[in-house]
Formats: structure tokens, C-alpha cells, sequence
């Protein structure tokens, strides 16, 4: 095979080389362009890997030399009780917060999309809490679940619902957590908005003619339609919810009366997995913390391929599309 | 069809169609109550007084006592029972549980009953003066750190933040999708799949590297250098928008001699200026609400941006309410006046985001 290449007329050497010159400019011309990329990659993303990843067989120590002690981080994660309720907690909320979320999304998506006066107006109000920062949006809510003074129990007490002691009350901490982030789900509402508008009319009028009515449109038209919208979120949905932080963070902050802040509160029940493994760091427990984070990756990685891998049973994609 | 039938036709259908609407129209309203009525609960907080957070049962407007002017001094009014009647007097003074009540009309008719038989009259006032007592309050003794601090640095950080993306991300999209270079396109899978690593992966190293090696623990830097080495998010957006320009268009530069640069510069970002405002936006909405970052990386309330600086209304044993939310409103305030000013490109950059990936 070599040879064959070496073969043709010497008049087509400079030709070639030519060509490989220009090859080689647009390389670098290439390269130049995306050097900011290149340097960020290997000092954000390589480097910090390799270096979490060796952490993790390490019991490490601030400015003094790290020993190796093999898969002992892991074995002892196994074996710790708050890492166990903290995946608990993180997977209650994968399973019920991340389909809620969606469900809710989409629904609120076709309300927006009803012909009724308004709805420019509706779109907004749905839509701006999203924009609130998670921060501020978080110490709202707290305000809201004040089990004296919010405003969510003296509305359900106009019902005749004594309302329960959201924020002390761990069996009542993560449903008031689901009720806190539907509130900033405009972005997926708009998303979805954006999906239903692009549905062929005249699919819709098809069915229309053929007899069907508004929610067989709905399930077997519109439903299908916005699968990859659908599938786009839920991967999203999950990778951030195995992140949960911020709002758990203030959750436990807020604890009224309690002086020493622990994370996690009430009694561990908002203990999610980047909390803890927060928590881990803190407390300088590097390596151990580093571990959790290298199982929290492949959890994440696990769970986008089977759901991209499911998804080919239940998304549709137009012939022409992608 | 003929024409009668039409009409029956449309007789039999509308009162259900009116129905439905109707109906629909509820449903929309009692939802948007469920996003509308904790944002008024925000805004109306930030405007109550000490005492009327924390009255029950709670209202959403701000309250306070009634106050009439006697002699030119300011009294409270309350619902005072005389005789079997409730008559609005004014309250003079308490002492030992007595208080001396006063009709406003006739100020010789002076009754003196039990303090707590007496109801205040309430009506709707808004402390305007917790917004500047907010952002004023010094709760650290010995500093001169007060919520303008804090405005003053998310302010620096978001807008380092936007340059450093801007400037990195504009060039790597240009190499990504106008420049033909061998392995491009694989590479490019590279930064896709960058995306999907979690930020804990990374935390632990790169807060060693910025704090230990680097020094530079307890300043912006952590959170704004990593900016200026692009991202794949918004390296992919542009690059998706970059392959929309027609190929035509850089060609006909190249061929007049313009270097890569100047095409970019001068042909490719001027048209590229839709994309560029989302990406600035969503930057801006990324950078004034991180929280995690400045959490991990600041120390010093100096240094503090508006994110971790919310926390300083949360007392040991109360939260001032009114003051938190008054902050709070001056926090989300911005992105808002940014949203009714850029709608548009808003919803655009969320259909971006949420479609196309």
C-alpha cells in the first residue's frame, strides 16, 4: 500500500505538497482559533479528572503528603450510613421531582397554547420566576412555608387545612422542595410552548376531520411530537437534580430557632448527594469527597445512556430531522 | 352544506365551545395565581413593618396601625367598646394595662378601659425605608460592608464573566465551523461531551489549584478566569449559528484577501449579533446567580456578591423578613428590567437551548 502511493508522476509532488502546506496553515489557523478551548480543556476538565480521580485513592491532607490507601474511600462509602440517605434522598428526587417537573412543564405548556384572551400576559407570569435567582427564589419560599406566618398555611387554613410544619417536619421537607421548583419551571413551560406551536396544523386538522377530539389530538399527535423535547429535559432534568444544591443548602440554613446549621436538615431528610459530598469537602475529607464525586459521574453517565438508549422506543423524529 | 345547516350547526357547537373556554380560562388563571401570588408575596414583604411580618393571620398587603394627628403629635387609632358601641379613638397612652383612648372628632370625650380589649385599626402602608435600611445595614461590626458591597461586586463579576465568554467563545465557534482543519469535527464531539461532566468532578482539584497554587483563594478570580477559556455550551450555540452565514459570503472576503481574522471580526460577528445578546444575557442570568462558586471561593463579606450576601438577613434566631425580601427584590430587580427590555431575545435563547441541543 505504501509503495502504490509513492508511484505516481513526479510532475504531481509539488502539487501534493502544495496542498499538504495548506492543509497544514489551516491546522494551525484552526488550532490558533480554538486554543482558548485547548488550554481551558487540559487545565479545567483533564487535569482537575486525572487529579480527582488519584484524590480518590488517597487519604489526602492539606499541604502535607497524601497516602494511598487503594479503594478504601470507596469501601468506606459503602459502609457510611449519610452517603446511603443521601442517594436515597437524591433518587426520591430523580423519580418523583424530575417527572413531575415535566409533566407539570407540559401541561402548563398547553394551557399557554389555549386560544383565550390573554395568554401574552399569562406566558409572562408563568414564565418570570425562572428568571428569579435561585438564591433569592429559595429564601422566598422558606418565607412562604413559615408554618405561622407564610402564606402557603394561612391560605390552606382559609380551606380548613391545618397546614404542616414544612420546613422542621422531614416528612414534609422534600414535598415542599417539588412545590419550590415547579415555581421556576417557566423555561421548560416555554420550551415545551415553542415545541406544541411547532406542530403541523394540518396533522391537527386531519385528525380533526377524522373525529378526533381534543385530548386523542393531544395524546397521539402533540404528545409525540414534542418526545425529543421531551427526552432533551428529562436527561437534563436528571443531570441537574443529582447536582441539587443551592436550595438545599438555604433549606437547611433557614431552620428557624436552630443556632448550629447542619446540612441536610430536618434530621437528614434534605442530606441530597452534592450536599453531602459538599459537606465531605468541608470538612477537608478530600479524597473521600473526590470519590463520591467520581460515583456521582458515573451515575450520571449510566443514566443519560439508558435513557438515550430508551428513548428510541418511545421519541420520534421527523424523516428529514437530524 | 347549505346555509341553514351551517347555522344549526354552529348553534349546537357553541355553548360547548364556550363552555370549554371558559372553563380553560379558569384553569390558566387559578395556575398563573400559583406563579403570580409568591412574586406579590416577595414585593409586598419587602414593603411591611417589623411588627406586620409577623401579625396572623398574615396578609399579602402591608399593614399598620392607622395613626391620627392630636396637638400635632401622631397617635395609633384603635377599635375601642364603650358602652356596648365600637368607637375608632385614639390612643393617648398605656399605663398598667390601662389605656387612655381618646375620639379624634371630640378630643374631651376620653375613656380609659384594659389596653387589650382594644383592636388596632390597620390600614395599608408601605415602609419604603426597608429598601435603604437593607442595603445600608452594616451587619458586620468593624467593616464597611453593607448590600452596595455586594451589588457592587456580582456587578464585576457578572460583567468580567460575559467578556471572558464572549471573547473566547466567539473565536473557538469560528474554529469549529469556518475554518477546515483536519479532525475538527471529532474534536468538536470532544467539547460536546465535556458538557456532561459534573461540576463536583472537577470542585476539589481546581479549588486546590486557585486557592493553594495559584492564591488566589478569597478573590473574584476563581470565578471569572475559567470564563475567559470559552465553554462548550456556548461555543455550540455559535457555532451552530456561524454554519447558518452563507458560505458564499466568506468565500467572496477570502478572496479579497481578508484573513480569517478580519472576516470574523468584521463580517461574521456583526451578523452574529441575535446569538451574541442571548449568549451575553444567559451569561449575565449564569454569573449574578452562581452560588455554589462564591460559596466555595469567598471568605472575606468584602469580596461577597449578592448571592451569599442574601444570607446576612438571616439571624441566629430571626430572619428580618421584610428586609431579606427588600433585598432580595433589588437582587432579582435587574434581571427583570432586563427581561421586559429583551423579551424577545429571552424566549429566543431559551428555544435555543432547550430545542436544538
Amino acid at each position: 500500500m505504501e509503495a502504490t502511493h509513492t508511484l505516481p508522476a513526479p510532475s504531481q509532488a509539488p502539487l501534493r505538497k502544495r496542498w499538504s502546506a495548506r492543509k497544514r496553515r489551516s491546522l494551525v489557523t484552526g488550532l490558533l482559533f480554538i486554543s482558548p478551548w485547548i488550554l481551558g480543556f487540559l487545565l479545567f476538565n483533564v487535569y482537575p479528572m486525572v487529579k480527582s480521580l488519584v484524590m480518590s485513592f488517597t487519604e489526602w491532607h492539606l499541604r502535607m503528603p497524601s497516602v494511598w490507601i487503594g479503594l478504601t474511600n470507596y469501601t468506606d462509602l459503602l459502609q457510611d450510613r449519610r452517603f446511603w440517605t443521601s442517594l436515597a434522598n437524591t433518587t426520591y428526587m430523580v423519580l418523583f421531582a424530575v417527572p413531575l417537573n415535566l409533566f407539570c412543564a407540559f401541561l402548563f405548556a398547553v394551557l399557554l397554547n389555549l386560544k383565550i384572551r390573554g395568554q401574552s400576559f399569562y406566558r409572562v407570569i408563568y414564565y418570570l420566576p425562572s428568571i428569579v435567582p435561585v438564591v433569592a427564589s429559595s429564601m422566598l419560599w422558606m418565607w412562604i412555608f413559615n408554618t405561622n406566618n407564610g402564606i402557603l398555611n394561612a391560605f390552606l387554613g382559609y380551606l380548613g387545612i391545618k397546614g404542616p410544619s414544612w420546613l422542621t417536619d422531614p416528612a414534609w421537607a422534600k414535598p415542599a422542595l417539588m412545590i419550590m421548583g415547579l415555581w421556576g419551571i417557566g423555561n421548560t413551560v416555554i420550551i415545551y410552548l415553542s415545541g406544541i406551536q411547532d406542530v403541523p396544523v394540518s396533522l391537527l386538522e386531519a385528525a380533526e376531520i377524522d373525529g378526533a377530539n381534543w385530548f386523542q389530538r393531544l395524546w397521539y399527535i402533540t404528545i409525540p411530537m414534542v418526545s425529543p423535547i421531551t427526552l432533551f429535559n428529562l436527561i437534563i432534568g436528571v443531570i441537574d437534580m443529582f447536582q441539587y444544591f443551592t436550595q438545599a443548602y438555604i433549606f437547611a440554613s433557614v431552620q428557624a430557632g436552630s443556632n448550629a446549621q447542619r446540612l441536610g436538615a430536618p434530621l437528614d431528610s434534605t442530606l441530597f448527594y452534592s450536599v453531602y459530598l459538599y459537606d465531605r469537602f468541608q470538612t477537608l475529607r478530600l479524597g473521600y469527597a473526590a470519590a463520591m464525586a467520581w460515583i456521582l459521574f458515573i451515575i450520571i453517565l449510566i443514566c443519560t445512556l439508558l435513557l438515550m438508549r430508551s428513548s428510541q422506543r418511545w421519541t420520534y423524529y421527523e424523516a428529514e430531522g437530524r | 352544506m347549505s346555509a341553514s345547516t351551517a347555522v344549526q350547526l354552529r348553534h349546537h357547537i357553541a355553548p360547548r365551545k364556550m363552555l370549554s373556554k371558559i372553563l380553560g380560562h379558569i384553569v390558566v388563571f387559578t395556575v398563573g395565581l400559583f406563579f403570580l401570588v409568591p412574586t406579590l408575596w416577595m414585593f409586598f414583604t419587602a414593603f411591611k413593618s417589623r411588627t406586620d411580618v409577623f401579625r396572623f393571620p398574615p396578609t399579602l398587603l402591608p399593614h399598620d396601625i392607622k395613626e391620627v394627628t392630636l396637638d400635632g403629635q401622631s397617635y395609633p387609632l384603635y377599635r375601642v367598646p364603650v358602652d356596648g358601641q365600637v368607637r375608632e379613638m385614639a390612643r393617648l397612652k398605656v399605663e398598667e394595662g390601662n389605656g387612655t383612648f381618646v375620639d379624634p372628632e371630640n378630643p374631651e370625650d376620653v375613656v380609659v378601659i384594659r389596653a387589650r380589649l382594644a383592636e388596632p385599626v390597620m390600614t395599608i402602608k408601605f415602609h419604603w425605608h426597608n429598601f435603604s435600611d437593607a442595603m445600608n445595614r452594616s451587619t458586620r461590626p468593624g467593616l464597611t460592608v453593607n448590600f452596595w458591597t455586594y451589588l457592587k461586586n456580582s456587578t464585576i463579576v457578572a460583567a468580567l464573566t460575559i467578556i471572558g465568554t464572549l471573547l473566547s467563545c466567539v473565536p473557538v465557534a469560528y474554529g469549529f465551523s469556518r475554518v477546515e482543519w483536519p479532525g475538527r469535527d471529532l474534536i468538536f464531539i470532544l467539547v460536546l461531551s465535556t458538557m456532561m461532566l459534573p461540576f463536583q468532578v472537577t470542585m476539589i482539584p481546581l479549588y486546590l489549584v486557585f486557592t493553594d497554587t495559584l492564591h488566589w483563594g478569597d478573590t473574584i478570580l476563581p470565578l471569572v478566569v475559567p470564563a475567559f477559556f470559552s465553554n462548550p455550551f456556548d461555543v455550540f450555540l455559535l457555532r451552530q449559528f456561524f454554519l447558518t452565514i452563507p458560505r458564499d459570503l466568506i468565500d467572496a472576503a477570502k478572496v479579497d484577501g481578508a484573513s480569517d481574522f478580519r472576516i470574523l471580526l468584521q463580517l461574521i460577528v456583526p451578523l452574529s449579533k441575535p446569538i451574541l445578546t442571548a449568549i451575553t444575557i444567559m451569561t449575565f442570568l449564569w454569573a449574578w446567580n452562581d452560588f455554589l462558586g462564591p460559596l466555595l471561593y469567598l471568605n472575606n463579606p468584602e469580596h461577597f456578591t449578592l448571592a451569599i450576601g442574601l444570607q446576612d438577613f438571616q439571624g441566629q434566631r430571626n430572619t428580618a423578613w421584610n428586609q431579606l425580601m427588600a433585598a432580595s427584590v433589588v437582587f432579582t430587580a435587574p434581571i427583570i428590567i432586563a427581561f421586559f427590555f429583551a423579551q424577545r431575545t429571552f424566549i429566543e435563547g431559551i428555544k435555543l437551548t432547550g430545542t436544538k441541543g
